[in-house]
């Protein structure tokens, strides 16, 4: 006779990417990511099969899914929906139980996230309707320098200096780039003051939920080197080395969110 | 199958809702509970489509707990404001532009009627009818973008003054107590005194600043505006006003006060949560007595109201699609609700909101001069005292309606809120330690982003 295997599935279907990770009772199993398209439904199931074709898996299988991300409110293939804040809360103390303060920068909004030892959000701040500090600036900026999304952070890595930026407005920012270009300053010291720049506009919504370590930074942006390193200087701390992709932590947390839902709800034992 | 676009009344809720009570207006007329039924269930939906909306994420939609009287009578009021107002203005009552947040004992004791920025607005959108949801948006957010041109800066309640400029609402007179707890009402004020349109007269009722009811010469001073706002309404209304009409009105007023009082006590004490949200936030504000443009209305309703919800605390009734232990919300800050039914939909309920209820649960004292009593109810308001009194006054309400949260919202560019929205909430931290959030609202109308409902849910999660 076969033991049934449980298997709980996360979907995370953000503004830039859609992430998929599924979990077998506590081990994460397999993951997807794809970029997120106009029809939130079909990036979710893209995501989700992704994933289920990684693990040889079918829909069926899965005792349960969590739906998160702004796609969360359309999400038919999912048992229940949770807000972001909430999954990447879940999802960083599931890979790492100290840590007690979570960046989360994604492709829209950025968020400062306290949270307990049990993963549980205790204070959240995030950016108020502005696109600093999100994927899609670092988007628009990798655009005005003909460079990769990817390649950005090191780019703002091999700086000789930092340039200063007085705007953090995408649309600003973009103009005062071009104008700096214009005026001879090297795309790397450019970069590197825009990184700077974004990080200590950042560090503001630290100053409403406070800082306590560790720290974990996690969404798409937590790829960005160069990100990473102004940030660790603009609030003074150390970022915790993520042990999986840290844009699938949202994802990650609505696996293990499915994993405590389906146990209340007596879907297995 | 496909789904209704419009929300219908079940119609073997008939016989039920016309046994109720009849609406009294102030005018002697009375609606009885049959006219009422059929208002809503055959004239509205056509007159007024955007109100029997299904779509999700409209905040605005009708209340489902069908088996309370004043969620079907309170919708009714709100439906006929414009018929309502216009009938009046043909009787000779003058219509006066007011300030949120604010009584109107003074301007019914004199013949008028006293419209708040958000009444003037449901007044100006019963002038158009078959509008759908969409449509009515669009409308009301063209009249708001003519108000921030004409204004010059993107201030909150600004509609109602372009429609006072462009003479499509005939208002009589602009008269706010020019209280604290808005700066957006003095952009107003000024752009109607810089309008092209001097038609329409302005009266400002001067509120002093700081420790106002403390100070004699301040309530005296404040007790002579009055006088001059009753005597300028009174002449409008060709009547005189005496120091007696305004004791009767006040009288009236605060059995309101006293009425939304202790239905707030009565919602606040009970096990589970008697109404809806939505629900709710009318029955206290009809206790304001302005909302519905005719103080004997509201008065009716809340009276009828006031012993259903007696009844269903004591018997420990639930309200129709709320859940047993909901997290319990308070809502801070002015012009901005948040969606209740999407609220509710993520295991929550909104137990009270400060904004109006600084002035609902001011009472004015009844023996002695009317006019300086007024004054000092007046000039006592909680909302409109220093943060720190208002803060005090806030944890008091939280402790009483046992909320697990706050959510302090706030119109952006509303410079008062902004400012006090950190403080109030700190105080509140240190003082009770429940978790706060603040949101400024950039949106326009009761649809609100996935942005904002992102944050909203987040918080209730948190809470949970």
């Amino acid at each position: 006779m076969s033991i049934k295997r449980n298997f709980f599935a996360g979907v995370d279907v953000g503004s830039l990417a859609a992430k998929s990770v599924i979990l077998e009772d506590g081990e994460i199993f397999a993951t997807g990511l794809v970029p997120s398209g106009v029809d939130s439904v079909e990036s979710g199931l893209k995501a989700l099969n992704l994933a289920l074709e990684t693990g040889g898996l079918i829909q069926e299988d899965l005792t349960y899914i969590v739906g998160t991300g702004y796609g969360r409110v359309s999400a038919p293939y999912a048992n229940k929906a949770v807000t972001e804040i909430t999954c990447h809360a879940k999802g960083a103390n599931y890979l790492h139980p100290s840590v007690r303060t979570i960046i989360d920068m994604g492709g829209q909004d950025c968020k400062a996230i306290r949270i307990d030892q049990d993963g549980a959000v205790v204070d959240f701040a995030m950016n108020d309707k502005c696109a600093a500090g999100t994927g899609r600036f670092l988007e628009v900026m990798a655009g005005v320098f003909k460079v990769k999304l990817e390649d950005l952070g090191a780019l703002a890595l091999s700086a000789t200096e930092l340039v200063p930026m007085s705007s953090t407005c995408t649309v600003f920012a973009e103009s005062e780039t071009i104008s700096l270009v214009a005026r001879g300053e090297k795309p790397a010291n450019i970069l590197n003051g825009i990184h700077h720049a974004i990080a200590n506009r950042i560090s503001g919504l630290f100053a409403r939920v406070g800082i306590a370590s560790d720290v974990f930074f996690s969404g798409g942006v937590a790829k960005n080197t160069g990100m990473k390193t102004a940030i660790e200087e603009a609030l003074k701390v150390t970022i915790v080395k993520p042990e999986i992709d840290p844009q699938l932590i949202g994802a990650l947390g609505a696996a293990v969110l499915a994993r405590s839902f389906s146990k209340k709800e007596g879907l297995w034992a | 199958m496909a789904k209704r676009e419009q929300y219908e009344y079940p119609s073997e809720l008939r016989e039920e809702f016309e046994a109720t009570d009849d609406i009294h207006f102030r005018d002697g007329s009375r609606a009885t509970a049959a006219d009422i039924w059929h208002f809503m269930t055959e004239v509205a939906p056509k007159k007024y489509p955007f109100a029997y909306t299904q779509k999700k994420y409209a905040g605005g939609r009708l209340s489902r707990d069908i088996h309370l009287p004043s969620a079907i009578k309170h919708n009714y009021l709100l439906l006929t404001m414009n018929d309502r107002i216009n009938k009046s203005r043909e009787n000779g009552a003058p219509v006066i532009f007011v300030q949120g947040g604010q009584s109107v004992d003074p301007y019914y004791a004199a013949g008028g009627i006293a419209l708040r920025p958000a009444s003037v607005g449901i007044w100006a959108r019963g002038r158009h009818e078959g509008l759908g949801l969409n449509e009515e948006v669009v409308r009301s957010h063209k009249q708001k973008e003519k108000a921030n041109h004409a204004i010059s800066f993107e201030v909150c309640q600004s509609a109602g003054y372009e429609h006072i400029q462009e003479g499509d609402l005939p208002v009589d007179m602009v008269a706010p107590y020019t209280c604290l707890r808005c700066s957006d009402i003095s952009y107003g004020v000024e752009a109607h005194r810089h309008g092209p349109n001097k038609a329409v007269k302005l009266m400002n009722i001067d509120y002093p600043m700081r420790h106002q009811a403390d100070k004699p010469w301040a309530v005296t001073y404040f007790a002579q505006n009055l006088r001059r706002l009753t005597s300028e309404i009174a002449k409008r209304a060709g009547r005189e006003v005496t120091d007696e009409d305004l004791s009767k009105e006040i009288k009236l007023h605060n059995e309101g006060r006293r009425l939304a009082i202790d239905t707030a006590e009565l919602w606040w004490s009970a096990d589970v949560p008697p109404t809806n949200s939505v629900d709710r936030r009318a029955l206290y504000q009809m206790g304001g007595m302005e909302v519905h443009g005719d103080p004997s209305a509201s008065l009716t309703v809340l009276r009828e109201s006031n012993a259903y919800i007696r009844d269903r605390v004591k018997r420990g009734i639930k309200a129709d699609g709320v859940i047993d232990k909901p997290i319990r919300l308070f809502v801070c800050g002015s012009c901005v609700s948040p969606n209740a039914f999407r609220i509710e939909e993520a295991g929550a309920i909104i137990v009270g909101q400060d904004n109006h209820w600084s002035d609902i649960s001011t009472l004015v004292k009844e023996e002695g001069d009317p006019y300086q009593n007024l004054a000092h109810a007046i000039l006592s308001y909680p909302y409109e005292q220093s943060v720190e009194g208002r803060a005090a006054w806030t944890v008091e309400q939280l402790k009483k309606s046992r909320a697990d949260g706050v959510l302090f919202l706030y119109k952006w560019g509303c410079n008062t809120q902004s400012a006090i929205a950190r403080m109030l909430c700190d105080t509140v931290k240190r003082e009770i330690a429940i978790p706060t959030m603040i949101i400024e609202d950039h949106e326009g109308g009761s649809e609100q982003s996935e942005q904002m409902l992102n944050r909203v849910n987040a918080f209730i999660e948190m809470l949970g």
